[in-house]
C-alpha cells in the first residue's frame, strides 16, 4: 500500500481495477450471483411503478417507453428464488391429518416462516456482499491507507444505538421491497379482488376438502371483537394462517402491513430526496452567495414553515384529491411530493448553519480566486461537508414523514383505499381496542413507534459517527424541528 | 449589530411571511384545482346558485382583483363568512365558539410538556449516563415517536371501558363522573364544580397532545444541563465555592433553559397540527375539528380564514421567542448571525 502517488499519475478507478482484476472480478461474480437469484423480483419492484399513467401524461416518451415495458414485463416474469410459488403456504388440512398443497407438506406457518427467514438471510448475505464490497475497494484499489471516512464508519460500527436504529431500519426496507414474498397472501388476492380468487379448506361438518372463494372465506374470518376474532398467530376457519389476525374485513392483517410498509417507505424516501436536494442546493447557493439570495431562500423558507404544516397538507390533499397525479400510485407520489414541497425549509434550516461555516473556511476563498467556477467550487468542496448532516436529518426527518402519511390516512386522506396504510389500519381497529380484536389498531400504532425510533438512533448514530465532538445542544433546535416538524 | 437592531429586523421580516404565507393559501383555494363554488354547492350543479354564490364570492373578478380583495379582507381582519358548515355565521363567531376547547386543551398540554418534560430532562442531565437517566432519555425518545392519533385511539378506548380492565379502577366514574370522549364544559371555570370535571376530562387528551413536545424537551433539556455543567464558568464557580444547591438553580438552570426557548414557543405548532388529529378522536369540537370539517366540506372560503388566522399566530409566536431570546440571552445578534 505504498503507493503513494503524485498528482499526475494518478490513474482512475477503471485503471486501478484493470491493473489488478481478480478481487474485483470475485465480488462481481457474487453479486452476479446474488442479483441474479431474485433478479425477477427486483424487476418486479420496478415493474410495479405506475409506469403507465406517466406514460398516458408525457406521451412523448412512448417510443421509448412502449419497448422498455415489454422488456420489464418479460424481465418481471424471470423465476426467482423467494417467491410464493416455491413456497407455497395456501394448502389445506388433509382430512386424515397433516396438510395438502403446501411446500413439502409442511404446516403454512411453517411454510410462511421459512419463507421470512430465507427473505431476511438473502437480505443479510446481500448486506454482507455490500460490506465486501467497500472492504474489497478499502483493500485492493484505494491508495490511501486511511481515510477519515473509516473512522466514521468504525465509530458507527462501535455505537449500539445507532446500530439498534441501522438494524431495525434494514429489517423495514426489506419488509418494504420483499413484500409481496413476505407477505402470507398476495394484495391480488386477498385485498383487491377477493371474490376472483378461491382457496381449499377442510370442511368440519362434511369431513371434505372443498373450494370457497376468498371473498366468502374473508367474510367467515372477520375480527370486529364480540366473537368473531380470528387473533396473531392463528389459523382461521378456512386453514390461513394469518401472522398478525385478521383485519374487521377479514383480509389478512400481515399482506396488509407488509405493503404498507412499501408505500410509506416509497412516500419517505422520495419526499426526503427531493427535499434533501432542494435543501442541500439552496444551502451551498445561499452560503456562496449570501446576501440577497439568502434573504430571498429565507423569507420564502420562513413563509412555508409558517404554514401549520399538518393542517396545510389535510387542505393540499383534499384540494388536490380528483387531480391525475393524485392517482399515480394509488396517491403516493402526490403526498410524496406535498412533504418535499413542504419539508425542504426545515431541512434546509438544519444545513444552513454548517453550510455557512464551510463557506467561511479558507479553502473556499481560495478556490475563488484560484478562479474555480462556483457551481464546481459547491460540489466539490462544500457539498461534501453538508452531506453528512443532511443525512442525519434526512434520517430523523423520515420518521416524522411516516408519522404524517399514517395520520393523513388515519383522518381519510392521502393514500386512496383500499391501498394498505398503516394509519387506515389503527382507523379501521378504533373501536376494537378493547375487545379481542385489539391487535387491528395496536400491531401498526408499534410498529410505526418502532420505525420512527429507529430511524432517529441511526440519525443520532451518524451523527455521533460524522462528528463526535458535537453535541445536540447548538444544533438541537432545528434538530427537533426536522425531526417533529410534521405535528401528527 | 445591536439585540435591538436585531429584533427590529425580526420583526421586519415577519411581514413578507405573512404576505408569502397568505398567498399560497390563495393560490392554494382559488387557483387550485377545486372550485370552491361547485365545492359549496356539491354535485346539484344549479347553473343559477352556482353563479349568485360565484358573485357573492367575488369569484367572476379578474383574479388580480380577488388577490387584492383577499389580501385586504384578511389583513383588516375582515374574514368573511361560512358557506357549508355553517352558512352565513361569520368566521369570527365559529372561532369564538370553537377556539376555547383548544385553548384550554392547549393550555394543559403545554402545562403536562412543561411540568413533566422539563424536570426530567434535567434530572437526567444533572444524573448522566446512570440507569435512571437511560430511562428517562429512551422513555423521551419513545414517546417522540409515538403517533399522537395512536396514542389518543388506545387512550380513549382503554379509559371509557377502564372499569372491566384496570382491576376495577374506572376511570369514568372516579372521583367526578366524565365521559372520556366529548367536549368539556366550560361555561363556568370560577365554579369548581364544572372546574374539576373540565380538567379531568381533557386531561387524557392534554397528555396525548403534549407527549410529543415533553420527549423533545426532555431531550433538549438534558443535553442543555449537561453542556453547562461542563462549561468553564461552572467549574469556576465551583472553585469559589458556590454552594451546590444555588450552583444548580442559579447558574446551571438558568443558562439551560436558553435552548428550550424555542422549542417551548414551537409547542405551538405542534398544538395547532396535532389538535386536529386528537380533537377528532377525543371529539372536542375545538378550532383543529372545525378546521378539518371546513376542509373536507369544502368550505373554502372559511377555511382560507382560519389558515390566516393560524400562520398569524405562528409569525406572532415566532417574534415572542425571538423577543424572549432578546431578553434572556445577551449574546444574540452580535454576530450577526440569524
Amino acid at each position: 500500500m505504498s503507493r503513494i502517488p503524485d498528482a499526475e499519475n494518478e490513474q482512475p478507478l477503471r485503471e486501478r481495477i484493470a491493473d489488478n482484476p481478480r478481487p474485483a472480478m470475485l465480488w462481481v461474480a457474487g453479486f452476479v450471483l446474488l442479483v441474479g437469484v431474485e433478479f425477477g423480483a427486483l424487476a418486479n419492484a420496478v415493474m410495479a411503478m405506475p409506469w403507465e399513467l406517466l406514460m398516458a401524461k408525457l406521451s412523448f416518451l412512448k417510443p421509448i417507453g412502449t419497448p422498455l415495458a415489454v422488456l420489464g414485463d418479460t424481465l418481471a416474469d424471470l423465476p426467482t428464488l423467494l417467491t410464493r410459488a416455491n413456497f407455497d403456504n395456501s394448502g389445506w388440512r388433509q382430512p386424515g391429518g397433516g396438510w395438502g398443497g403446501t411446500f413439502l407438506g409442511l404446516s403454512p406457518a411453517t411454510v410462511w416462516a421459512l419463507r421470512v427467514v430465507l427473505v431476511y438471510a438473502y437480505a443479510l448475505v446481500f448486506l454482507y456482499w455490500m460490506w465486501r464490497g467497500y472492504l474489497t475497494f478499502r483493500e485492493h484499489y484505494r491508495y490511501a491507507d486511511w481515510t477519515p471516512r473509516d473512522d466514521m464508519v468504525n465509530r458507527f460500527r462501535g455505537h449500539s444505538w445507532g446500530l439498534f436504529g441501522f438494524v431495525v431500519v434494514f429489517m423495514f426496507v426489506v419488509m418494504a421491497i420483499f413484500a409481496p414474498a413476505l407477505g402470507t397472501t398476495t394484495v391480488e388476492r386477498t385485498i383487491d379482488n377477493p371474490f376472483s380468487y378461491e382457496t381449499s379448506y377442510l370442511n368440519q361438518e362434511t369431513g371434505q376438502v372443498e373450494q370457497i372463494l376468498i371473498g366468502d372465506a374473508n367474510r367467515g374470518s372477520t375480527s370486529e371483537g364480540g366473537g368473531s376474532n380470528v387473533a396473531p398467530m392463528t389459523y382461521d376457519k378456512y386453514d390461513r394462517y394469518h401472522p398478525f389476525g385478521t383485519m374487521p374485513t377479514g383480509k389478512d392483517m400481515f399482506t396488509f402491513m407488509v405493503h404498507g410498509a412499501r408505500v410509506s417507505l416509497f412516500i419517505g424516501v422520495v419526499a426526503i430526496g427531493l427535499s434533501g436536494l432542494i435543501a442541500a442546493g439552496f444551502a451551498l447557493l445561499t452560503a456562496y452567495y449570501k446576501g440577497l439570495v439568502d434573504l430571498a431562500v429565507v423569507l420564502v423558507g420562513d413563509s412555508i414553515m409558517s404554514l401549520p404544516r399538518l393542517l396545510f397538507l389535510i387542505l393540499l390533499s383534499f384540494v388536490l384529491q380528483n387531480t391525475w397525479i393524485a392517482n399515480i400510485y394509488n396517491g403516493g407520489l402526490l403526498l410524496a411530493l406535498l412533504f418535499a414541497g413542504t419539508g425542504w425549509p426545515f431541512l434546509w434550516r438544519a444545513v444552513r448553519g454548517p453550510a455557512f461555516q464551510v463557506s467561511e473556511q479558507e479553502w473556499i476563498d481560495a478556490a475563488r480566486s484560484f478562479g474555480q467556477k462556483p457551481s464546481v467550487t459547491m460540489q466539490k468542496h462544500m457539498a461534501p461537508y453538508i452531506l453528512g448532516y443532511l443525512l442525519v436529518y434526512a434520517s430523523m426527518t423520515l420518521g416524522g414523514i411516516i408519522i404524517a402519511v399514517a395520520g393523513l390516512s388515519f383522518l381519510g386522506l392521502g393514500i386512496n383505499p383500499p391501498t394498505p396504510e398503516w394509519g387506515r389500519a389503527v382507523d379501521v381497529g378504533q373501536g376494537y381496542v378493547t375487545t379481542q380484536s385489539w391487535h387491528i389498531s395496536f400491531i401498526p400504532g408499534v410498529l410505526i413507534v418502532l420505525v420512527v425510533t429507529a430511524f432517529n438512533a441511526l440519525g443520532d448514530g451518524i451523527r455521533d459517527a460524522i462528528d463526535p465532538q458535537s453535541d445536540s445542544g447548538e444544533d438541537g433546535g432545528a434538530e427537533v424541528a426536522a425531526a417533529g416538524g410534521s405535528g401528527a | 449589530m445591536s439585540r435591538w437592531r436585531y429584533f427590529a429586523r425580526r420583526l421586519l421580516l415577519s411581514i413578507p411571511v405573512l404576505i408569502f404565507g397568505a398567498t399560497i393559501t390563495f393560490v392554494v383555494i382559488r387557483m387550485g384545482p377545486l372550485d370552491p363554488v361547485a365545492a359549496i354547492l356539491g354535485p346539484t350543479g344549479d347553473p343559477q346558485a352556482y353563479n349568485r354564490i360565484q358573485d357573492q364570492l367575488g369569484l367572476n373578478q379578474p383574479l388580480w382583483q380577488q388577490y387584492i380583495d383577499y389580501m385586504t379582507n384578511m389583513f383588516t381582519l375582515q374574514l368573511g363568512d361560512s358557506w357549508v358548515l355553517r352558512p352565513d355565521t361569520s368566521a369570527y363567531s365559529l372561532i369564538v365558539e370553537y377556539a376555547p376547547y383548544t385553548i384550554w386543551l392547549g393550555f394543559w398540554s403545554v402545562l403536562i410538556a412543561l411540568f413533566v418534560g422539563i424536570p426530567l430532562g434535567f434530572y437526567a442531565g444533572l444524573n448522566p449516563n446512570t440507569w435512571s437517566d437511560y430511562t428517562a432519555s429512551f422513555g423521551g425518545i419513545v414517546w417522540r415517536a409515538m403517533p399522537n392519533f395512536w396514542l389518543a385511539v388506545i387512550l380513549t378506548e382503554v379509559l371509557s371501558q377502564s372499569g372491566g380492565y384496570l382491576f376495577g379502577f374506572d376511570w369514568e366514574n372516579w372521583l367526578v363522573p366524565v365521559s372520556v370522549i366529548g367536549r368539556p364544559d366550560l361555561s363556568n371555570l370560577f365554579n369548581p364544580d364544572i372546574l374539576f370535571p373540565a380538567i379531568k376530562k381533557t386531561a387524557p387528551a392534554a397528555l396525548v397532545l403534549g407527549s410529543a413536545s415533553m420527549g423533545n424537551e426532555m431531550r433538549i433539556g438534558r443535553t442543555a444541563v449537561l453542556e453547562t455543567v461542563n462549561s468553564n464558568f461552572i467549574e469556576t464557580a465551583r472553585a469559589k465555592g458556590v454552594p451546590p444547591r444555588s450552583l444548580v438553580w442559579k447558574h446551571i438552570f438558568r443558562n439551560a433553559l436558553i435552548p428550550l426557548v424555542p422549542i417551548i414557543t414551537g409547542e405551538a405548532y405542534l398544538l395547532i397540527g396535532g389538535a386536529v388529529l386528537v380533537e377528532t378522536v377525543f371529539s372536542i369540537k375545538g378550532i383543529g375539528y372545525l378546521f378539518f370539517q371546513a376542509v373536507i366540506q369544502g368550505d373554502l372560503p372559511l377555511v382560507g380564514s382560519l389558515m390566516f388566522i393560524f400562520i398569524l399566530l405562528v409569525v406572532i409566536i415566532n417574534i415572542l421567542q425571538d423577543f424572549l431570546y432578546t431578553i434572556i440571552d445577551p449574546r444574540v445578534g452580535y454576530d450577526g448571525g440569524s
